[in-house]
């Protein structure tokens, strides 16, 4: 079947096997390899697009339910050829380790910010929830997104080290 | 990848009570996938129809009438039941109980219908609507019927639906309408875990309704307990009615031990 989304500001028409899933479609039919594979079963969040402003887990979904969508992956974030204020923050900060989580991660906070754009540290927390980072233990993700929303004091850090 | 299936997404209800018809348990409905897409995967099921029910409007939205009371579209997500503003008004032990379910990406899609509807002993929305005393409205080729949602559940994942059925939105009586509500749910990490044991507990100036999730074959709801009903009377009854089990998870005394604890916090709270 055909179908035609918005992938980072541009539209894509492509004929579809009907029970590709949206993760596929993005990684091997568009070859945008960002997004990952990780669990396949909703669990781990690596796989984490928005669709419509909202994050979803692209395995779980089929490419054929997103005929019209407008879905933003991780290549949208830096296609000037710099880093966004995010990835850098995460950069950074060593928020980035493997950088496995990193793409759906960044997906989840960037939503987040979307929506509240200086999240409390809870509030952090429950976004990034449903994305597993297995290295850095999530301490150097928080202080990131702190750093990217302008909300920490840079100066203080380096007094401190 | 993924096994072979023709997607189908009808645009009116009359079109997929047709295909349901037809095709039987040859086909399967997808809302959010979210636990329908995993199973599929594993294999579990193999359906040579997978029909999306997302471009039905009228199973769409939330709405409130003081005759009816609360009515939930099938395929209302778990970010709309908690964010909606008469559920928060008016029932807001939904969304509470919506917030607690796994992820932000997984509340963004899963729906209410299909947490029903997959009827696993553990589904986070159960307690809470089983506590408001809900009813689930079935329609099929030949006609409508309202299922009391305590009668819905027939076994571990398995439900009174046929398979020319369909779920088409759950129905909350306005007599619970700003109940005073309490609901606790054991998980072993804060985000994102299948609940080890879960109660929620509703209470008006009349009655008492304890609702008790992973801890039988389905979720459960006990009989109606009077508002001022002793403690030890209502652990007694739910001593007597809980079948928890050893799992992966959590071993059954366990689960007993907090289904008892969970419910003494929260009575006494009220």
């Amino acid at each position: 079947m055909k179908i035609t989304l918005t992938i980072n500001g541009r539209e894509y028409t492509r004929d579809i096997a009907e029970n590709r899933t949206l993760l596929r479609f993005i990684r091997e039919d568009l070859g945008l390899t960002g997004t990952k594979e990780g669990c396949g079963a909703g669990e781990c969040g690596a796989c984490t697009v928005i669709v419509n402003g909202k994050t979803m887990n692209s395995c779980l979904m089929l490419a054929a339910e997103c005929s019209g969508a407008v879905i933003e992956t991780i290549e949208g974030e830096s296609e000037s050829g710099e880093l966004s204020k995010m990835q850098q923050a995460f950069h950074k900060h060593h928020a980035v380790q493997c950088g496995f989580c990193t793409p759906g991660m960044i997906m989840s906070v960037k939503a987040l910010v979307k929506k509240n754009p200086k999240p409390t540290v809870h509030q952090i927390q429950e976004a990034i929830e449903g994305n597993f980072c297995r290295c850095t233990g999530y301490t150097q993700i928080i202080e990131a997104v702190q750093a990217g929303t302008d909300q920490r004091d840079e100066q203080e850090e380096l007094r401190r080290v | 990848m993924l096994q072979t299936f023709s997607y189908v997404a009808p645009d009116s209800r009359k079109d997929l009570l047709a295909i349901l018809n037809k095709e039987g348990t040859r086909a399967k409905i997808l809302a959010g996938g979210t636990d329908l897409m995993v199973d599929i995967r594993g294999g579990k099921i193999a359906p040579a129809f997978v029909v999306d029910i997302k471009k039905i409007a009228d199973l769409k939205g939330v709405s409130y009438s003081a005759t009816e009371g609360l009515s939930i579209g099938a395929v209302t997500t778990c970010i709309e039941l908690v964010t909606d503003k008469t559920i928060v008004a008016k029932f807001p032990i939904i969304a509470d109980a919506a917030s607690r379910l796994g992820s932000t990406q997984l509340r963004n899609r899963a729906t209410i219908a299909g947490n029903i509807c997959t009827a696993s002993p553990c589904a986070d929305l159960s307690c809470a609507m089983l506590a408001l005393g809900a009813s689930v409205e079935i329609a099929s080729m030949t006609g409508t019927r309202i299922v009391k949602l305590a009668d819905f559940f027939t076994g571990v994942k398995t439900t009174v639906i046929k398979a020319d059925e369909l779920v088409t939105r759950l129905i909350v009586a306005p007599e619970l309408v700003n109940a005073k509500f309490g609901m606790e749910k054991l998980k072993r990490i804060k985000g994102h875990d299948l609940s080890l044991a879960s109660v929620a507990v509703v209470k008006t100036g009349t009655l008492l309704r304890v609702a008790l999730g992973s801890c039988a074959p389905t979720p459960i709801v006990l009989p109606d307990f009077p508002a001022n009903a002793p403690l030890a009377s209502i652990l007694e009854v739910a001593g007597k009615t809980i079948k928890p089990i050893d799992d992966v998870r959590a071993s059954k005394e366990y689960r007993k031990m907090m289904i008892m604890t969970f419910i003494e916090q929260i009575i006494l709270r009220l």
